[in-house]
């Protein structure tokens, strides 16, 4: 499974408001891609990702997914994508174990394979020791490490991750990251939304870069920093956005 | 089915991870009951077998007021404390001081009036049978008269009754007055013992019968009345946890997340539907156990489930049902838990009130027995009412079943009108 996403024209506005969130954005995820979804508080990145995942409709334009040549069908998308939200997206009150074997259920994962899963994940993650403590208790790292594992307990064929590594410490945000390159190793794409920009920058093959809802740079990150003449992300990020207050 | 059941399971352990929410959802609503019915049962019994304490002031000069201080207690209704020092002035502020709750004033003038009273009676007698022969028109004397204090706090309803009481052995005592007075006048010389005593004591027995269908001859009682309906209260009164609980996964990350999957948010609304049906079902079961079980021990009168056992549990079974659905249409429809707690509690109240839950539809006015055939509450009353007082068939059952039907399918075809206008089916 190698899956690809077109993102074509699309337009979003949240009812009652008077701006577009989102303008014709359009660019493409290639299979395999690591890519990053930047831009400042406000840009419409996790607008985007929500239209890409299907939590918002658009007003216009299309996502559409591709495997191989062949594009997929809605009910097959929900299967093949797996979504890691910035907000904690599990049950504080039940454990780890017990998160994953509703989630896993909710993908029609066989009992077996939810249980073997849960075992690997928990294990890579270095949540063994809490399998079966309240996900409540856990520390901010540790809860970010398990709802990324309730996003990728299916398997999927590609993961979105809307700031993965937000309030987490040093090691959880390394062990996420590494986490992430294991996936990606396995041809799994990764379309990932960060202001961790060093961290970007490591992870990301590809980046769009999003400002006032639409598409400002979109290209390999190398091509992007040569063209734009930038030493790094970061630099590279406030030459197209300003150094201006967003929000 | 593999995705229904694992979010039965995951209902099941969210509430059994909370064990205190899990226990209070059973001992709160046993709470009422027993405390409803404990206060309920004081309350029908207190005429029947409790003496009701008065102040008695018995300033009669003559031997009437006595007598009927003598007829209330020997009643077994009364226990007097005499206090004849006082003046009717006084009174009141006695039972102010003492927190009294009743007095009885007899004035000087009672027994005068009252023979007064009998010598009119008699006159007229006689005139009218031809036996006084002067044509003198007979003189209508000033009516007797005792005074009766009472507490306001005391229900109207029940210083009526208390009222009626004394009357009626006030008319006994003119009744015994009369008979002499009349011997008196047609110069009798035997006395009429014997006739006072067929009179006074040739009262008319009321036999009751509480109607009913069945031959378990059910008495209704406070038990009989109170456990059902404040268990149907207790089951409504869900809405405030369940309705909060629809908010908060509606609310919470895993809603979002549960949109990117092949599933739909109204599995959630059926497991939750299943889960907490089973919950009610159990406070039933709880509930009426210990009606059964440990009422009868505890001095209060013992439950009697219907026989028509089939009958009762589909209303057990309906009535849940219809108290679930109700708190996750409330529970979808509001955007806080504030709101969902809010509104979800204020109505069960308002819906009980009307529904005869509290007080009898009858006793209220007209529009507003209108307006409680529009209670939910008051359709899964009746219901039990139907089978536990007067032991109702089928086809007695036959608009309630209908009415929480209806309200369940229109519950449920609100919820996911909602959810539908949200796009969240």
């Amino acid at each position: 499974m190698s899956i690809g996403i077109g993102i074509d024209s699309i337009r979003y506005r949240y009812p009652g408001e008077d701006f577009e969130a989102l303008r014709s954005v359009r660019f493409s995820v290639e299979p395999g891609d690591i890519f990053g979804l930047l831009g400042p508080n406000g840009a419409g990145k996790t607008t985007l990702m929500s239209i890409m995942v299907g939590i918002l409709k658009a007003d216009s334009g299309t996502v559409s997914y591709h495997d191989g040549g062949s594009r997929l069908d809605e009910r097959r998308i929900r299967r093949v994508i797996g979504y890691v939200p910035q907000d904690y997206a599990f049950y504080q009150e039940l454990t780890p174990v017990q998160n994953l074997a509703y989630f896993g259920a909710m993908y029609d994962l066989p009992r077996k394979v939810i249980r073997s899963r849960t075992e690997e994940l928990l294990h890579v993650l270095g949540l063994s020791n809490v399998a079966d403590k309240k996900v409540g208790f856990f520390s901010g790292g540790m809860k970010r490490r398990i709802n990324l594992a309730i996003g990728i307990i299916h398997e999927p064929g590609v993961i979105f991750l809307d700031e993965p590594t937000v309030g987490v410490d040093v090691q959880s945000k390394q062990a996420i990251v590494d986490f992430l390159k294991r996936l990606n190793a396995h041809n799994t794409t990764i379309v990932y939304t960060s202001h961790h920009l060093a961290e970007a920058e490591e992870l990301c093959n590809r980046i769009a870069l999003i400002d006032n809802g639409a598409v400002i740079a979109y290209d390999h990150l190398s091509a992007l920093l040569k063209a734009n003449n930038s030493k790094d992300l970061q630099s590279l990020f406030l030459n197209l956005t300003g150094a201006g207050y967003r929000d | 089915m593999n995705k229904l059941l694992a979010s039965v399971k995951k209902e099941c352990l969210l509430l059994w991870n909370d064990k205190i929410g899990l226990l209070l959802m059973f001992v709160m609503p046993l709470l009422l009951v027993f405390v409803i019915t404990i206060i309920q049962d004081s309350a029908t019994r207190i005429a029947a077998e409790n003496k009701i304490s008065m102040l008695a002031v018995n300033h009669d000069r003559g031997g009437s007021g006595a007598q009927l201080l003598d007829k209330l207690s020997g009643s077994g209704m009364f226990e007097f404390t005499l206090q004849n020092e006082l003046s009717p002035d006084l009174l009141n502020q006695e039972l102010l001081n003492k927190g009294l709750l009743m007095a009885l004033y007899i004035p000087p003038d009672f027994t005068a009036r009252l023979s007064s009273g009998a010598k009119e009676i008699s006159s007229l007698m006689q005139r009218d049978l031809g036996m006084n022969e002067s044509d003198s028109a007979v003189v209508t004397q000033p009516k007797p008269r005792v005074s009766f204090f009472f507490d306001p706090v005391l229900q109207e309803n029940f210083t009526f009754s208390i009222q009626n009481i004394i009357g009626a052995y006030v008319t006994n005592v003119e009744t015994a007055l009369v008979i002499d007075q009349l011997y008196h006048d047609a110069e009798i010389e035997t006395q009429p013992d014997d006739l006072k005593e067929r009179m006074l004591s040739n009262r008319v027995a009321i036999e009751t019968f509480a109607v009913g269908r069945g031959s378990a001859g059910l008495r209704p009682n406070s038990t009989q009345h109170n456990v059902p309906a404040w268990t149907i209260f207790a089951m409504f009164f869900m809405v405030v946890s369940l309705g909060a609980n629809v908010v908060k996964e509606r609310n919470n990350g895993s809603f979002l997340r549960l949109k990117t999957m092949p599933a739909s948010f109204f599995l959630v609304i059926i497991s939750k539907m299943l889960v907490y049906m089973m919950l009610a079902v159990l406070q039933v079961v709880l509930i009426f156990s210990v009606g059964v079980l440990v009422f009868e021990k505890i001095g209060l009168y013992k439950l009697t489930i219907p026989a028509n056992f089939t009958a009762f549990a589909t209303v057990v079974l309906l009535s849940s049902l219809a108290a679930v659905c109700y708190a996750l249409l409330v529970g979808t429809f509001a955007r806080s838990q504030e709101q969902a707690n809010g509104f979800g509690a204020i109505s069960i109240v308002l819906f009980a009130a009307l529904g005869g839950i509290w007080v009898p539809t009858f006793i209220m006015p007209d529009f507003m027995q209108v307006i409680s055939k529009f209670s939910p509450l008051q359709w899964c009353l009746q219901g039990f009412y139907i089978l536990f007082l007067k032991e109702g068939s089928w086809t007695d059952l036959k608009w309630v079943i209908l009415s929480v039907s209806g309200f369940i399918m229109a519950c449920i075809a609100g919820i996911y009108l909602r959810l539908r206008a949200e796009k969240l089916v």
